[in-house]
């Protein structure tokens, strides 16, 4: 017994029999071949260590290459300094830091790095890197931490941070003209995750209310396929599917590419895709 | 993006399943008849069709755009999954014919089985039976006679190296006899 289609004829029921020996033999959802998984403090970590061995590449001149908001290559390392230690009070729970500005916070650190060797910046940096890193040793990864406006548990400020490390690493290389780095596939891992989890936050914060059922494939290393139900009110939802490469994804999350630069594939309706892309770019991760 | 096959291909890996339903429905029917082709057997053919897309989403990697197409490399698949069967039953008839019994000789197949390797069987003896003489008479010795590839060129009397060429000349025209006397059937 067969099923026709125009000129195609497959015997009947051996589309679903296929699908669903291929759904039993791999789940949706997670990339093939699966990155190794690795804890958020790791992720953190080889972060730090990929943003550490960037620093090792420039010569004096490159530190004083303009890189970011008016800060040459050393402010900006500085800036990372005055990250780090605004953590390490978030993690002791000072309530001035739960609230202060990222920025604004961190100029200090950055200012004072006038006058300092490059050296002496890099070095005072990864002193406070692997501060962090010896803080969060074996800490409760669930546990709510404040710093700089957000409330998240401690997991999820790791990826961010690491996020955070890959987007400068980004920035300096682009001011002194080196290729751009990639996060290994098991840190893109987290990185996608946790940008898609923020998704649905930053989607209702740009004012998108009406709902949407997104199918979110993002390609490559530290990729997956997410369904996300987002927005909510009477009407139907739409459907609309996005495919974009993981590390793009993870760019436009750090606000360094706009959604029409990510060349993302669309199917549905292209204005609610931009929107919802557009969204994810205030997420700005960096 | 990627080109067409290389943005599904990349999809799959990221286990997008409606990629794997858009892979089907665009070449499923393909890959179904050309399994189909070699083994002459419904069932049979579906349980490669199976194979070949269960393969393609747990390791959509071992696909590569820039060596062919999507299709085509799934057909490729699935052409050899048909001819592997194919050559499996070969050795399964030979080994029955050695020991001159009809019936199986390890554990018995189910009916379906027996209707999938009775008709895979019959084909398999004609196209031996079109071989060239050199390269029936090296088949026989090998597959039917159960001789290593050693063994039977000593008795052909010819080199090792020269025995290993014509089985692969003849396994090569047993394909090719295969599709073709579907093809005339069909």
């Amino acid at each position: 017994m067969t099923a026709a289609g125009s000129d195609q004829v497959l015997p009947l029921g051996l589309r679903e029999r296929v699908l669903a020996a291929s759904l039993r033999a791999r789940a949706a959802g997670r990339a093939e071949p699966a990155a190794p998984e690795i804890s958020p403090a790791e992720a953190f970590s080889r972060a730090a260590d990929a943003f550490d061995g960037t620093l090792g590449l420039l010569d004096g001149r490159q530190w004083q290459v303009p890189a970011l908001r008016g800060l040459d290559v050393q402010g900006l390392v500085g800036h990372l300094t005055g990250v780090e230690e605004d953590v390490h009070r978030g993690l002791a729970g000072d309530p001035e830091v739960a609230a202060a500005d990222h920025v604004a916070s961190t100029q200090p650190a950055a200012d004072r790095q006038a006058g300092c060797s490059p050296a002496q910046t890099r070095a005072e940096w990864r002193r406070a890197a692997d501060r962090t890193v010896d803080l969060v040793r074996g800490a409760d990864l669930r546990a709510v931490v404040a710093v700089h406006g957000i409330q998240v548990p401690l997991g999820l400020l790791l990826v961010v941070r690491a996020f955070e490390l890959w987007v400068h690493d980004n920035d300096i290389r682009a001011a002194v003209a080196l290729p751009p780095a990639v996060p290994d596939a098991s840190t893109l891992t987290l990185m996608t995750g946790a940008a898609v989890g923020l998704l649905p936050f930053a989607v209702a914060r740009a004012g998108l209310t009406d709902p949407l059922r997104l199918h979110l494939v993002l390609t490559g290393p530290g990729g997956g396929t997410w369904d996300l139900a987002v927005g909510q009110g009477p009407s139907a939802p739409a459907a609309v599917a996005i495919v974009t490469d993981a590390v793009g994804f993870c760019r436009l999350a750090g606000n360094r590419v706009t959604p029409a630069g990510l060349d993302p594939h669309v199917t549905g309706d292209q204005d609610r895709a931009t929107a919802v892309l557009a969204a994810v770019a205030t997420l700005a991760l960096d | 993006m990627k080109g067409t096959d290389g943005l599904l291909a990349a999809r799959l890996a990221a286990g997008d399943e409606l990629a794997l339903a858009e892979a089907f429905d665009q070449f499923g029917s393909a890959v179904y008849h050309a399994a189909l082709r070699v083994l002459r057997n419904e069932t049979a053919a579906q349980d490669i069709v199976q194979d070949v897309f269960v393969e393609l989403w747990c390791r959509p990697d071992r696909y590569d755009p820039a060596l062919g197409t999507l299709p085509a490399y799934l057909i490729v698949i699935a052409r050899n999954r048909a001819v592997d069967m194919v050559r499996s039953e070969l050795r399964r008839v030979a080994r029955q014919d050695r020991s001159g019994r009809l019936e199986a000789e390890e554990a018995s197949p189910s009916p379906a089985e027996e209707v999938i390797a009775s008709h895979v069987a019959a084909a398999v003896r004609a196209a031996v039976q079109l071989l060239p003489d050199s390269q029936r008479r090296i088949v026989e010795l090998a597959y039917f006679g159960g001789l290593t590839f050693k063994e039977a060129a000593k008795v052909a009397g010819i080199p090792e190296g020269t025995a290993k060429s014509r089985i692969r000349l003849a396994l090569a025209k047993l394909e090719d006899e295969l599709d073709a006397s579907l093809l005339e059937s069909s």
